[in-house]
């Protein structure tokens, strides 16, 4: 159990000495991260035994989960009806939604399946922005630059360039979609309103309001509903991906929830554009990622002989909430921090320059928290987001927030007031599976969008670029994809490939009764077996 | 008797590539010698040995010889059948790969003891490493002085080359092989004339397994008691089999022939899968009656595998689990004999193709008491309708599905 400075004592603190000089730093910025943050620490690693990424390390629950065995096998097939559909997209957020309505005017037949519901993804809990060098004074090359900084240098160059140099064109189709930008004036002809963000060497943000993904869901999910040639299956998660004879992918094997039996889809080409994997809760952080993302179309991806890059490095948010319990990992956008509200211990002090990248902020969090100054309100320790003083210094800045006035009133208290209670949470899956710039992976027929995808921000990702990316690698995909339609049908489209992968882990010793993908958290208490037969 | 892997034909120190000294120097040309200096002595050791056609067919080879020697022509033809493309088959290539060698050697004896001068290695094109390895050993050969040697013995020109073939499953059978080499479509023909009679051009020709060929060379070398002694109880020599299918370690095991099936699975294969059941075995083409539990225990030969009513055929096992439908194999092989069918006879184009259709609507739920009805008519109507065994094969592995596993078939219909 972390201790904590009790919260009484705490906000005894807060309201004596907060103060804006931050406390001289006695870290390098190195030995932080190496100490304090998840990334880097040695004995959650291991490595992986069998597939693609064999003897690359990996986080030990994804380990687990990538090394697991199918949820069914070909006798569960047996009786299963068959559908046939040119591109087969998986996952019903941006990227997916990207990918179709482009597949779609390709004049591809064009089948969305999604866990849940169309839009229910965390595009929709993107609240800062959207990257793209549309500036006077910026380039498509000083977004590649930060890009690449902001990464490590270790993101595939290639993917990078294309994606800056696709970014005013992203812009440009979401506003012939009807999505709302933020103007520098009430007049409609007014330009965009640019922000900065963290890391980046202009102002190149483009938002709306603090709830920029949501609106382009918006715009995505009607543009979706209502484009001929795309059939949206609502409530069937992906099980398992079918393979041809070639080991090619070939379409996937999908559970209907309400019928409660398996359907067959036969495709040409297969999206992956899943997302990420926040809900597994990898070392049992709080995570701010919808209740879908448990990591399905990564783990499925691998089984079919998909390589994979960058898979133990994840992105934690500096700011989620810590307090009350049932709302923890809800995020706190990192424009109130863009604002200048400011970050404090339970002693009060101010420890860590608010506006460094995530993973720096993260781990100074998480330190404050380990060495015991953080505050204890319950059992939940965190650190302070002071939005008091902040609606102080610059009154009126808060009105603008709409998502985190509504997150404060969830949690009870006014912003104004009274400062969040604050831990990181465990927001994006940094790898991923590997792809070429038409979104290719290096299993034929299997295309990936989104944040399952790796390479795009090497080991950590600027601000932003997440709602670009999903836009132009779904693009991508979505014209790759449907440049297949055109093959003959696939003759074969079976699990064989469940078969070789069962051998492989038979001979590198490890469990088969370990299965996945998991498709619900672990608290849904979701059974696949029991569920086809009736039993819950 | 010997329990060892690959004893014979896939030896580690014989597996030299297409390099011809490496081959000489590891026990190469013994066989041959032995052949030019007694060549009429050969089919006496031939059928000493019992050796049987790999093919799938089990047919005496020295029987199929005697036909081609009978026959007085000036030219006479040996293909050497390397065309697999059956599923769950892979041994040909693996051979034709690794020791082409002892083939062409095997042919060039074979040429000795039935005066058959010319040579034609027989390759599916989409085996391209086998037709490199081919293409670079029969080089090595032509300029050969035992080549020569041979050539000189028979006292007609000698001719070796390699041909591809159409790469199509059909392209394997015999008079198909010989309609593709004389420049058209594998279009099998109607028998008789036999091959033997009236082959390429008009001319005799004798067609063999590439595995029957290898050990022809092994046993013009080693005689026929060392033969004998290779196998278990009464089955000679040793067998590749190609093992697939849901066991742990699949592959190509050259083993003695009459191994038990439970020993390929449960030794050598490394068990099931996952654990899983044993169910049933595809064996050799699969155009063969099924293998079930109750016959885990046959001795892997060509007696004892016919006297449960079905056939080693190339010695290809395809093992299937419980958790695997049957249904659904059996619409895939179907599938493949549909679109395999050269579709020169209707019963078999089309009757193929029908009960590929019958089969997927009950494997996908939707089918009823009248189609099993149909499925067993066009069971008893279509065998022995084509040129070739083709359909005959498609309806042994239906049969046999429906004889054994009819509860299967049974829960996936409508109305049950």
């Amino acid at each position: 159990m972390i201790k904590g400075i009790p919260y009484e004592t705490a906000w005894q603190n807060y309201q004596d000495h907060s103060s804006d000089q931050w406390r001289s730093d006695d870290r390098s910025k190195d030995s932080l991260l190496q100490q304090f943050h998840p990334d880097y620490q040695s004995e959650t690693i291991t490595t992986l035994q069998v597939g693609a990424n064999q003897g690359d390390a990996c986080q030990h629950q994804l380990a687990q989960l990538l090394q697991s065995n199918a949820l069914i096998d070909e006798v569960d097939l047996a009786g299963a009806s068959i559908v046939d559909t040119d591109v087969l997209i998986i996952g019903g957020g941006g990227a997916g939604c990207a990918a179709a309505l482009v597949a779609a005017e390709h004049d591809a037949r064009v089948i969305l399946t999604t866990k849940l519901r169309l839009g229910d993804c965390n595009t929709v809990m993107a609240e800062g922005g959207l990257q793209a060098s549309v500036g006077v004074d910026d380039t498509p090359q000083q977004h590649f630059e930060d890009t690449l900084r902001a990464g490590y240098f270790k993101a595939d160059r290639k993917l990078v360039a294309q994606m800056v140099m696709d970014g005013p064109d992203v812009v440009r189709w979401l506003i012939q979609l009807g999505m709302q930008f933020d103007q520098e004036s009430e007049d409609p002809f007014a330009s965009l309103s640019l922000k900065r963000a963290g890391g980046t060497s202009a102002p190149r943000i483009l938002s709306y309001h603090d709830y920029t993904g949501l609106e382009m869901m918006r715009v995505l999910r009607e543009a979706v509903t209502y484009r001929t040639g795309i059939d949206v299956w609502r409530g069937k998660p992906v099980i398992e991906l079918l393979s041809n004879e070639f080991g090619h992918c070939a379409g996937a094997a999908v559970y209907d929830l309400s019928l409660r039996k398996l359907v067959l889809i036969r495709a040409h080409a297969v999206i992956l554009a899943t997302g990420g994997i926040g809900r597994m809760h990898l070392n049992a952080f709080p995570t701010s990622n919808h209740f879908g993302a448990t990591g399905d179309g990564l783990i499925l991806a691998y089984r079919l002989g998909a390589k994979l890059r960058e898979i133990d490095s994840f992105q934690y948010h500096p700011t989620g909430v810590a307090h009350p319990r049932h709302l923890a990992g809800s995020l706190v956008s990192e424009a109130a921090r863009s604002a200048g509200a400011t970050l404090l211990n339970g002693l009060g002090e101010r420890f860590v320059d608010e506006l460094q990248p995530r993973d720096v902020v993260a781990a100074s969090i998480i330190r404050e928290c380990a060495e015991g100054r953080g505050v204890n309100w319950d059992g939940q320790v965190g650190v302070w987001l002071d939005t008091p003083r902040l609606e102080q210094q610059k009154p009126g800045t808060l009105q603008r927030f709409g998502s985190l006035r509504h997150l404060a009133h969830k949690c009870g208290h006014n912003p104004a007031e009274k400062p969040f209670l604050v831990y990181p949470t465990l927001h994006y899956q940094n790898g991923g599976v590997v792809i070429d710039r038409n979104g290719g992976t290096t299993v034929p027929g299997l295309f990936c969008a989104g944040e399952v995808t790796g390479g795009i921000h090497g080991r950590n990702r600027l601000m932003g670029n997440a709602l670009l990316d999903i836009i132009s690698f779904g693009w991508r995909a979505g014209v790759s994809a449907a440049e297949l339609r055109h093959n003959t049908p696939h003759r074969r489209f079976t699990i064989e490939h469940v078969h070789k992968w069962q051998r492989e882990l038979t001979l590198a010793g490890l469990p088969l009764d370990n299965q996945g993908p998991q498709l619900f958290p672990e608290y849904a208490n979701f059974n696949l077996k029991a569920h086809v037969v009736g039993e819950i | 008797m010997t329990n060892q892997l690959n004893q014979v034909l896939l030896r580690q120190e014989i597996q030299v590539g297409a390099n011809l000294d490496a081959w000489l120097a590891n026990g190469g040309g013994a066989g041959l010698q032995n052949a030019l200096e007694a060549p009429e002595a050969i089919v006496k050791t031939i059928e000493a040995a019992d050796l049987r056609g790999m093919g799938g067919a089990g047919f005496p080879t020295f029987r199929k010889w005697q036909f081609v020697m009978a026959e007085q022509a000036e030219d006479k033809y040996l293909i050497c059948n390397g065309n697999e493309d059956e599923p769950g088959t892979f041994k040909d290539r693996l051979l034709l790969e690794k020791t082409p060698h002892q083939i062409i050697e095997g042919a060039l004896i074979t040429a000795l003891a039935t005066g058959v001068n010319h040579l034609i290695l027989y390759i599916n094109p989409h085996q391209n490493k086998a037709v490199e390895a081919a293409r670079q050993a029969v080089a090595q050969w032509h300029v050969h002085p035992l080549f020569t040697a041979v050539a000189e013995a028979l006292g007609r020109p000698l001719t070796l080359r390699v041909f591809l073939s159409s790469g199509l499953y059909i392209g394997g059978e015999e008079t198909a092989a010989i309609s593709s080499i004389e420049g058209g479509f594998p279009f099998p023909k109607q028998k008789p004339p036999y091959p033997a009679q009236h082959g390429i051009h008009g001319q005799p020709t004798l067609i063999n397994n590439v595995e029957t060929l290898a050990h022809v060379t092994h046993i013009v070398n080693h005689g026929p008691e060392w033969y004998h002694d290779l196998g278990v109880g009464q089955a000679h020599g040793t067998k590749i089999y190609s093992l697939s299918g849901d066991v742990l370690r699949p592959g190509v095991y050259e083993l003695p022939m009459g191994t038990s099936l439970r020993d390929l699975v449960f030794e050598y294969g490394g068990g099931m899968l996952a654990g899983k059941e044993f169910k049933a075995v595809f064996t050799g083409g699969p155009s063969n009656t099924l293998l079930t539990k109750e016959d885990l225990d046959v001795a892997l030969d060509w007696d004892s595998v016919r006297a449960r009513r079905s056939r080693l055929g190339t010695g290809a096992m395809i093992v299937i689990s419980v958790g695997t439908g049957i249904v659904k194999r059996v619409t895939e092989y179907i599938d493949f004999f549909a679109d395999s069918s050269c579709g020169q006879c209707p019963p078999c184009k089309i009757g193929t193709r029908q009960i590929s259709k019958v089969l997927r609507k009950i494997d996908t739920g939707r089918g009823r008491r009248a189609e099993l009805d149909h499925l067993y008519n066009l069971g008893k109507l279509l065998p022995g309708s084509g040129r070739c065994a083709l359909v005959d094969g498609a309806v042994t592995v239906l049969n046999s599905s429906l004889d054994k596993f009819m509860a299967e078939y049974e829960a996936h219909l409508i109305d049950r």
